[in-house]
């Protein structure tokens, strides 16, 4: 009896449901827009609650209202694959006008993209790309080879070229950070035959995780000369595992992270060299292009495009790009608070 | 002896690998980073002991380490906005307690499952504290690390300071009446309640105490370092968890000592450096914790095959 | 009122306040609710959206079903996800298999992982807990250690892609597998003696035992299952995404043990229903779709979902509460007048 009543009233949800809302058209084609109405543009991040990627929205903010454009910001809480997916496929049915992802997988988010192309939604992907086809340009700020090669000669410089050196990572999966190992191990075999990789450990995003791999990479390689931290709380994680070992200094640390966290360990030596590039503008170009892309001014074979404060920015082939990675250091840390 | 049994094996695996990384990996033991080492184990031991107790009692917290983390915060917030520590450190108990009362309340008071209502509870602070800080640092000021007390006599007073709370815990549960309280309600919650233990609670108590020791592992976890991340509580319940079932705590309840929690944690705390020390490839590290954690697990299940199950297994 | 009316309502009475009644009324609650707040949130293409998005979380809520109503969870079905998941693409990519037989090998993975857990906690009787917390470390480790973290499987053929994002006869294409695996979970839970001895395992293992019941086999029995479903996820997981990496399924296990009791099922064991745990899924899937058409961030899903647990479950705690109160107010009544 209870269970009649249940698929009774199960039942009775769909009907009414579904008769109500077939009537209404699911069209999701984002064809172009009405002269008055607002675009609408989706922004999504690697994984929410990343400091590095707030910084991003605080420029995409600015962009938003410079342009009058309606913004979403929403990414996954979990690190699960598909997660990504499903946002998108959620923004797909909400009939957003374009989309900005930041991509965990590179070909998983390929299929979620493509269909959302195929039903007029314009894509672009920024910080990490999908696949080619899947998108129309990728905001870059600097290419992965870049970014590789970049840490790499960086290390170089700070060790002399030669020694030891340890790499700690976000997560083994990590399919951007993978990408710049990759990287960084072609310019260490390629470029500098006397220094040598000796261990790379995850740390799972977690600064304290960091300063406890760092604290046993230490002990365990008397020979370290540097720690490369490339993912943002690993910089100040390994940092202050340096600073509690006595070796500032002895052991060198770099990596890309935030200049905001890492400001009083480059003032005191224990960090030489940060790199990032300015996130708030990566953030701004993203939705100036997306914007652009959606209302049609910007098409693919364009050069170069003007984004608004940022001026003329150069685009290659079918990457925007947003220029050099920047160094913070001593002398110019203290001009950026983010 | 006999009624040790488990404890030793676990505390006789943690020196089997301790002698192996003697004589494999000697660098292991130079003293600077293995203080460091005990340093960053210590909240986790202190919270270890606090689920310990929960799990005595028949019920589990898996929300811990959201506790963690949200007291975490509040304390690394007001010691940026110049608060005396003096007052910082009840202030984050004091939060810790408030936390723990609302598991307490919903599975002493209405009755419901610990699992579940903890698992909410995880959900909520984690994803609250995401909202609100957003991945943000809180950086705290320059005198706060170590309590102002420079980085050697900070690190042996918080090692020390959890150790104590380790003998003081273990002491209590055997000779205060709240401890024996805590393993007679985790045997037989009927009897206990026959013998006039009203195990409600004990258990409520045992949860506002486990979120008093989330605020003070919280402390002691802040002042090791200059910035506080939101994310620092990813994973510590399991690790806790794990430890305290791999040091011989019965996850039935009423059974298990804390001494044996100590041994549990010390040996999942090694592995991963011991892996780092030997060289091998961090993608085994996984691997390699579940397997102890299972072989842990059968060798207390062996020792037990002959033991009647009493009542429900969890 | 005649009185046979009058005596079906009373019986109605109890099915008002039953658990499965009440989680329905608050999907219907969430249904009409985000229809109001999000334009496209009612359209068939979200509906089917929300169908594709829970078939995999779907079918490890199912048969994690007859795990809890036995009295044991699983946590280590999500990394047993990942881990069918790699070596499915192992065994298509490296091994050459046909992807069909890459599918089995998939299955029968998930049947060894099954088993694995199935033989510590059936044979050697180990706490469920405790056993699947190891499992879920070693599954993920495994998969992190064959591709070491970094291998990816993609570039399956079409056909295998057609199963996760296309349609077949209309729906979403996994849905038929899904509906399918439904029913059969059903039937075996509610109909058949192996189900019923999962309840009574669940209620009493001493009482299942001297009953005669085959308390070992039937925990072996479900954990296998488990596993064997969980390959099927994972080989449809890896179709919706064109996909298969380590770290597939992360954070699986939480979701499909809230369905679960969210879905009334005690996680005690003992007692709990299949449609309880569909309604769970349902509850679950439809609020983290209609919040991002409600334009909520992600955490609002989160902190609710907690919520809704804990309202769920003293929903159908108070009835219990309620009753006790009348009865210590009956019984101090009585003392009153006795004392009178």
């Amino acid at each position: 009896m209870n269970r009649c009543l249940s698929w009774l009233m199960i039942a009775a949800i769909g009907l009414v449901t579904g008769c109500s809302k077939s009537a209404q058209k699911s069209s999701t084609d984002g064809s172009k827009p009405d002269a008055g109405k607002k675009l609408t543009l989706a922004l999504m991040p690697k994984s929410k609650g990343n400091a590095y990627f707030i910084s991003c929205k605080q420029g995409a903010d600015e962009a938003a209202r410079e342009l009058g454009i309606d913004l979403i910001f929403d990414g996954p809480t979990d690190p699960d694959p598909a997660k990504q997916n499903e946002i998108i496929e959620n923004w797909i049915t909400l009939g957003v006008d374009a989309i900005a992802a930041a991509c965990e997988n590179k070909e998983g988010i390929s299929t979620a993209l493509r269909k959302a192309q195929q039903k007029g939604i314009k894509v672009i992907t920024y910080d990490s790309d999908a696949l080619p086809d899947a998108r129309m340009f990728f905001v870059n700020q600097a290419t992965g080879e870049g970014i590789g090669y970049g840490l790499m000669d960086e290390a170089a410089r700070l060790t002399g070229e030669e020694g030891d050196f340890a790499i700690i990572t976000a997560s083994l999966t990590a399919a951007n950070m993978n990408e710049w190992r990759k990287h960084i191990e072609a310019r260490l075999s390629s470029k500098y035959p006397r220094m040598k990789l000796v261990a790379t450990r995850p740390c799972d995003d977690l600064k304290d995780k960091a300063q406890s791999e760092a604290t046993a990479l230490l002990s365990a390689n008397p020979n370290l000369k540097l720690i490369m931290a490339i993912c943002s709380p690993a910089v100040p994680g390994a940092a202050e595992a340096v600073k509690q070992a006595g070796k500032t200094g002895l052991v060198k640390v770099m990596g890309l992270g935030l200049p905001s966290e890492n400001k009083n360990y480059v003032k005191n030596d224990v960090t030489q060299s940060v790199i990032l590039w300015k996130t708030v503008d990566l953030g701004y170009l993203t939705v100036q292009a997306a914007a652009a892309v959606a209302k049609g001014e910007l098409k693919p074979g364009a050069i170069s495009f003007k984004s608004g404060r940022l001026g003329e920015v150069e685009i290659k082939g079918d990457q925007i790009l947003l220029g050099k990675p920047f160094i913070f250091n001593k002398g110019n840390i203290d001009q950026f608070d983010f | 002896m006999k009624k040790f049994s488990r404890e030793l094996a676990v505390a006789g695996t943690l020196i089997a690998l301790l002698l192996f990384m003697a004589v494999a990996a000697p660098s292991f033991f130079h003293p600077r980073p293995l203080l460091s080492l005990l340093t960053r184990e210590a909240p986790v031991l202190v919270l270890a002991c606090g689920v310990a107790l929960v799990i005595l009692t028949r019920q589990i917290d898996i929300s811990i380490g959201s506790q963690f983390a949200v007291c975490s915060v509040c304390a690394g917030l007001m010691m940026a906005a110049k608060i005396p520590l003096a007052l910082v450190v009840p202030a984050t108990a004091l939060l810790g307690i408030c936390l723990g009362t609302i598991n307490g309340l919903l599975v002493a008071g209405l009755g419901l499952p610990s699992i579940v209502v903890t698992l909410a509870t995880m959900v909520t602070w984690r994803e609250g504290l995401r909202w609100l800080r957003q991945g943000q640092f809180v950086t705290l000021p320059e005198n706060t690390q170590w309590f102002g007390l420079g980085q050697e006599s900070g690190q042996v007073l918080l090692v020390v300071a959890s150790l104590l709370i380790l003998a003081g815990l273990a002491w209590g549960c055997r000779n205060l009446h709240a401890g024996r309280r805590l393993y007679a309600v985790g045997s037989d919650a009927e009897a206990a309640r026959l013998a006039g233990i009203e195990p409600r609670t004990v258990t409520f108590f045992c949860f506002a105490f486990m979120g008093m020791l989330c605020g003070m592992a919280a402390i002691m976890n802040v002042v090791q370092s200059p910035q506080v991340d939101p994310k620092s509580g990813t994973g510590l319940e399991l690790r806790a968890i794990a430890a305290v079932v791999v040091g011989g705590v019965s996850i039935s309840g009423g059974r298990g000592t804390l001494w044996g929690v100590l041994a549990g944690v010390l040996l999942l705390a090694c592995i991963s450096p011991a892996l780092t020390h030997l060289h091998v490839a961090a993608y085994w590290d996984k691997a390699i914790q579940g397997a102890v954690i299972l072989l842990a697990v059968m060798a207390d299940g062996l020792q037990n095959r002959r033991r009647p199950a009493g009542g429900k297994e969890h | 009122m005649n009185s046979a009316l009058k005596g079906r309502l009373i019986a109605l009475r109890p099915a008002i306040f039953r658990h499965e009644f009440i989680l329905l009324l608050v999907v219907a609650v969430e249904w009409f609710y985000f229809n109001s707040v999000g334009s496209r949130f009612g359209s068939i293409d979200n509906t089917f959206d929300i169908l594709r998005h829970s078939v995999e979380i779907g079918l490890i809520a199912l048969v994690m079903t007859p795990v809890i109503l036995t009295g044991g969870i699983d946590l280590s079905v999500g990394s047993l996800l990942g881990l069918c998941a790699v070596f499915f693409g192992k065994f298509w990519r490296d091994f050459g298999f046909p992807i069909e037989l890459a599918g089995l090998g998939a299955l029968a993975v998930g049947a060894a992982g099954g088993g694995l857990n199935a033989w510590l906690i059936g044979s050697m009787r180990l706490p469920p807990l405790i056993v699947t917390l190891g499992t879920f470390s070693l599954f993920r480790g495994l998969a992190e250690a064959m591709t070491h973290g970094v291998d990816t499987f993609t570039n399956f053929p079409a056909r295998f892609l057609h199963l996760g994002q296309e349609r077949f006869l209309g729906l979403p294409a996994q849905a038929p597998v899904f509906l399918f695996t439904a029913l059969f979970t059903w039937v075996l839970l509610h109909k058949t003696t192996w189900g019923r001895s999962c309840r009574a395992v669940g209620f009493s293992r001493e009482g299942s035992l001297y009953a005669g019941l085959p308390v070992a086999r039937r925990l072996a029995g479900v954990y296998v299952l488990t596993g064997v479903v969980v390959g099927l996820a994972a080989v449809i997981y890896t179709s919706r995404l064109g996909q298969a990496k380590a770290d597939a399924g992360t954070g699986y296990e939480l979701f499909a043990i809230t369905a679960v009791v969210l879905g009334g099922t005690s996680i005690f064991g003992g007692t709990g229903t299949v449609h309880g745990t569909l309604l769970g899924v349902a509850a679950l899937a439809i609020l983290n779709n209609g919040l991002v058409h409600a334009r909520q961030p992600r955490e609002v899903a989160g902190m609710l979902t907690g919520l809704l647990l804990i309202l769920a479950l003293s929903a159908s705690a108070l009835p219990r509460l309620a009753g006790r109160m009348l009865d210590r107010l009956k019984a101090a009544k009585k003392q009153n007048q006795r004392n009178l």
